[in-house]
């Protein structure tokens, strides 16, 4: 039996939804894959303590990486917007950190800035120069008829999605590396 | 250029110590994880993702070099400058360890 489940997870939720994975597991419902943007499709299974990890690569994924994350017990099961998916079940883990993927501070930060300088960096500048600026064109009424309307009511809908976006991820973003940098003393 | 290379890596990582030190034979990062468990006694365990991104850092910092592959996984080694690198840093873990006996070191 499947069942598909709408959850939207940002950039920065990565933790959040790794949790998430890991309670339908336990409760028999194992991750089969994802759609874009926000569609997880789970297949029943017997319920099972299985952590799951994330790990962000961008496009760039080597064979050496991935044979590596296999002989260190990690199943590979998909990918999705440049996140590998990843899972393990807690009993193969004799320690806290063989159940981590990263298992120092420095390459947890790592992973932050990494995904701040990919996929934050450009949102932000979509939102000055392409947003905004319709967004002021919108506001001081340059768009007439109804089909300007429509697009001044767009942007305006992308204004505010923009924002809700930009300051959410900006801040748990900068709030995870924050707690792994105080973590390695420096 | 080296110098600079040298700031960066001392004091070491305990992750980055451990995987230089079992450098001095050709290893790949499985390998490396396990030899790292069995002689700390478990207690330090490098996971898969810190061992992949160390190891990566440190063959583009000439640290270590490729050394050969087997089935799809690379064997690493360690350089003349990672030797240096890995000399410095167990001279000051031997000052630390002497000087935390309460015994000094000779200048």
């Amino acid at each position: 039996m499947r069942k598909t489940m709408t959850r939207v997870f940002t950039i920065a939720d990565y933790e959040d939804e790794e949790i998430w994975l890991r309670e339908q597991h336990q409760n028999g419902w194992k991750l089969v894959n994802m759609t874009i943007p926000c569609f997880y499709t789970f297949e029943s299974c017997e319920p099972e303590d299985v952590i799951y990890r994330l790990d962000f690569r961008n496009m760039e994924r080597s064979e050496e990486y991935m044979q590596m994350l296999k002989d260190f017990g990690w199943e590979y099961f998909d990918q999705c917007m440049g996140w590998l998916y990843f899972r393990k079940p807690a009993a193969a883990v004799e320690s806290e950190d063989e159940g981590e993927l990263f298992s120092d501070n420095e390459s947890r930060v790592n992973l932050v800035s990494h995904v701040m300088k990919t996929r934050l960096l450009p949102i932000a500048i979509i939102f000055l120069c392409c947003v905004i600026p319709n967004f002021v064109k919108f506001v001081s009424g340059a768009y007439v008829g109804y089909a300007g309307m429509f697009l001044g009511i767009l942007f305006a809908v992308l204004f505010v999605i923009y924002v809700v976006l930009l300051v959410h991820c900006g801040t748990k973003l900068r709030r995870i590396r924050n707690k792994y940098r105080m973590g390695t003393g420096a | 250029m080296e110098d600079r290379i040298k700031r960066i890596y001392v004091p070491m990582t305990e992750s980055g110590f451990y995987i230089l030190y079992c450098l001095q034979s050709p290893q790949h990062g499985y390998g490396i994880s396990q030899q790292v468990k069995r002689m700390s006694g478990g207690s330090v365990v490098i996971s898969a993702g810190t061992m992949y991104g160390t190891l990566s850092k440190m063959e583009k910092d000439g640290l270590i070099r490729f050394y050969s592959e087997e089935e799809k996984r690379k064997l690493y080694q360690i350089t003349d400058l990672g030797r240096e690198i890995l000399d410095t840093e167990i001279r000051r873990i031997e000052r630390l360890y002497k000087n935390s006996k309460g015994e000094d070191v000779d200048a």
